[in-house]
């Protein structure tokens, strides 16, 4: 995996199994954004091949390649939520996998499934901002507002890029669990992205960690300790 | 001690509209659906099937334009006193709005707040009457002289430019001035010290965006009479000569195309300096450095005499239109007429910038350069830029004649030709602010699966929503006064009464209905602007 003269992953070789939660650490650089991009397919890998769902994406097209996309939810680093659209809105984009476009345009004007959002901004303690606009809302709450997006999409694998950075300890701890029921709802994955070496240990069950865009420790999570993570994140931390 | 505080049940959410934008979303829907039954649109025939053999005439003739040595040179020269007018007219335009923004900015009316509404006020006479409105005033003072087409631009530019100076000065943080005048420093000087380091990147911006816009009106100015590229486009159009008509068109797009792609190369220039060493912008001071060089061409070539400005005839002229003039007539049919015609100029506004709306959000998907894109869709965006610079290089009156053939006369093809027009700069105004806008949650929508429609729906147009509004409503300001400009060559509106009123040399209904138009677009003005401000 090569950005113009810049190699952001070499050599990775690794297989997410069904049921499974992956914490991957790293320092700042070391690739971790772009693990979840080849995964997610925003980023193409220059060399080798990616399964997604035992399907290469690379190989699909049309709307064969939307169906095995909507399969895979993530929550950005840096969110992507327009800012001009009410919470309703934003968190109904998860569903724009399955809903036609004349229905997602419907919605715009007279929210649609609104039972379901509710539900989800209520498990994440977002409930009366509903019908806010999202760029009234703090970070943290944006934050929550994408992992809303998730719960409606209902996706089988849940990627996740530092989805509690902006989140105090009791509420990161509520949305990493939140992150974890949704891929066993449906018996899928989570790979996650996570800057705390204790809440990476307290919700994996596996952690990769990465160094200058190699895997450099792949272990049970309950084989390691707080203290043996904190190098990984070097200077960051 | 810690007392844990008893929350409140939040409520349960409702869905709350907001009034004022539902009221402003209506307003523009009945308007719209008014001015649209105010075209004719929904009466009777507007179809002329009896032109489309004329239209397919001129259409055909786009693939062959007249490439005759002779004519070539004629087209060049023309090309050549467009320029000269627009640099002279732009020029001191910026003259006339750097002395005009010290008279109207805050800071020197401080807290007497009256004396800047007044002072504001003022400006909005200039302001609301076109180029081609003071050409024909002018004219009427000066006789045949250049100085018309010169001052024809300079003075609606200059009030315009006194506006937007005075506001970008008051926009920098006053600390600098005050501090400088604190120490003794006079008000002028405070200013250059203390203001101008700050706002020059926007002045500069500012001025250099007036010199494009300059170039359109000299075009326009060429049409009643002043000579250059717009007189060449009316001659050969009136002749039927549409090999000739399209090498003027095509030549007026390669104009357009250089003021646009200078222009816009200072601009960005200005907002994103390359490294902030020491001494000038290299780029920026040869930009500068051009202008003022052309400047001087400019004044030889037209040969200007200020003496023609003072001269006898043309003080004796002005006193007699003036005594003339006043007071303004009061007729009642005279005023009936104003307010009929008045009412046909806001119709043919309101449905220009409809039309030039929907088709810019149409085309603005195409006309935006796309990273990545493949062959085919790059050359189609190519190819819709290039339409739109020609529906923007084309002065509107020239789309009316066009439409005139497959329209019958009435306020409908003033008002597309208008649309038409607008179109043009809308669109490359759309499709630059589709290129700015965030790709990353259209893309982040994508990857979970969204169609294309969809990621568009909920990734891109909530953020373009807002600033392609405004536009569209900074575009009905333009064109409430373009409106009188394809009037005053006879397609409607209030400009037809105008003309009529200047060429029987009836000064008293002349005042009234100048009046009338400053009132119309000084309404426009504040409307439109509180739209905005709903917006924001």
């Amino acid at each position: 995996m090569r950005f113009g003269g810049t190699t952001a992953l070499a050599g990775v070789d690794l297989t997410v199994a069904r049921g499974e939660r992956v914490a991957v650490v790293g320092a700042s650089g070391a690739g971790k954004s772009t693990l979840l991009g080849v995964l997610d397919g925003t980023v193409t890998p220059s060399a080798g091949k990616v399964l997604v769902h035992g399907t290469d994406p690379g190989s699909v097209r049309g709307r064969e390649l939307r169906r095995l996309r909507g399969r895979t939810g993530t929550v950005r680093q840096h969110l992507e939520l327009p800012g001009q659209l009410r919470v309703v809105h934003n968190v109904n984009a998860g569903r724009l996998g399955s809903w036609s476009v004349s229905r997602a345009a419907w919605s715009l004007l007279r929210p649609q499934g609104t039972a379901e959002v509710a539900a989800a901004l209520h498990r994440l303690g977002l409930a009366d901002r509903m019908y806010e606009r999202t760029d009234r809302l703090s970070g943290g709450q944006r934050q929550r507002v994408a992992v809303a997006r998730l719960l409606v999409q209902r996706p089988e694998l849940v990627l996740a890029d530092e989805p509690a950075s902006a989140l105090d300890p009791a509420l990161a701890d509520t949305v990493l669990a939140v992150l974890g029921e949704l891929a066993a709802e449906r018996g899928g994955a989570l790979v996650a992205c996570l800057h705390d070496p204790a809440l990476a240990l307290r919700h994996s069950d596996r952690v990769v960690g990465l160094d200058s865009g190699r895997v450099v420790l792949d272990a049970a999570a309950g084989s390691l300790t707080v203290a043996e993570l904190e190098r990984f994140y070097g200077v960051a931390r | 001690m810690t007392t844990v505080l008893d929350r409140a049940v939040p409520p349960a959410a409702r869905l709350a509209r907001d009034r004022r934008r539902w009221a402003w979303g209506l307003t523009a829907v009945v308007l719209t659906a008014a001015a649209l039954a105010g075209a004719g649109l929904f009466s009777g025939s507007v179809l002329n099937p009896g032109g489309s053999a004329q239209f397919g005439r001129f259409a055909t003739a786009a693939l062959r334009p007249e490439l005759d040595p002779g004519f070539l040179s004629v087209v060049a020269g023309s090309a050549l006193v467009t320029v000269a007018y627009a640099v002279l007219g732009g020029g001191l335009a910026l003259v006339l709005g750097a002395v005009g923004a010290a008279l109207v900015s805050r800071r020197t009316w401080g807290r007497r707040r009256s004396g800047w509404l007044a002072a504001r006020g003022l400006l909005a006479v200039p302001r609301g009457l076109h180029e081609a409105v003071w050409g024909l005033l002018l004219v009427n003072v000066l006789g045949l002289d250049p100085w018309v087409g010169v001052l024809a631009i300079a003075v609606p530019y200059g009030a315009v430019t006194a506006t937007v100076f005075a506001d970008l000065l008051d926009e920098v943080p006053g600390g600098g001035y005050e501090a400088l005048r604190a120490a003794g420093a006079g008000r002028g000087t405070a200013a250059l010290y203390g203001l101008l380091p700050s706002a020059a990147g926007g002045l500069l911006s500012y001025s250099f965006y007036r010199l494009e816009c300059a170039v359109r009106s000299a075009v326009v100015l060429g049409l009643i009479g002043a000579g250059g590229l717009g007189y060449q486009l009316a001659l050969s159009f009136t002749s039927l000569r549409w090999e000739q008509v399209w090498t003027t068109v095509y030549a007026l797009g390669l104009l357009c195309l250089l003021a646009d792609v200078g222009g816009r190369a200072v601009r960005r220039r200005v907002a994103a300096p390359p490294s902030p060493g020491p001494g000038r912008d290299p780029v920026l001071t040869t930009a500068v450095g051009i202008v003022v060089a052309l400047v001087a061409w400019s004044l030889w070539f037209l040969a200007l005499s200020p003496a023609a400005l003072v001269s006898a005839r043309a003080r004796e002229q002005l006193s007699y239109v003036a005594s003339a003039a006043w007071p303004p007539s009061t007729q009642r049919s005279l005023l009936a007429d104003v307010a009929a015609t008045a009412v046909d100029t806001l119709a043919m506004s309101v449905v220009a910038v409809v039309v030039a709306t929907a088709g810019a959000l149409l085309l603005a998907g195409l006309a935006a350069r796309s990273p990545g894109a493949g062959p085919v869709r790059r050359a189609g965006g190519a190819l819709v830029r290039l339409v739109l610079l020609l529906l923007r290089a084309v002065p509107p009156p020239v789309w009316a004649l066009v439409l005139l053939f497959v329209l019958l006369p009435g306020v409908l093809p003033g008002a597309l030709a208008l649309g038409v027009y607008t179109l043009g700069v809308l669109g490359r105004l759309v499709g630059e602010a589709v290129e700015e806008a965030d790709r990353r949650p259209r893309e982040a929508l994508r990857a979970a699966g969204a169609s294309a429609a969809g990621a568009w729906l909920y990734g891109a147009v909530p953020a373009l929503t807002g600033p392609v509004l405004a536009l569209a409503l900074h575009r009905w300001e333009v064109a409430i006064r373009d409106t009188v400009l394809v009037g005053l060559l006879g397609a409607g509106g209030i400009g037809v009464l105008l003309s009529a009123r200047i060429s029987a040399f009836d000064w008293p209904a002349v005042a009234t209905v100048l009046g009338a138009i400053v009132v119309l677009s000084f309404a426009v003005d504040v409307v439109a602007e509180r739209a905005r401000a709903a917006l924001r």
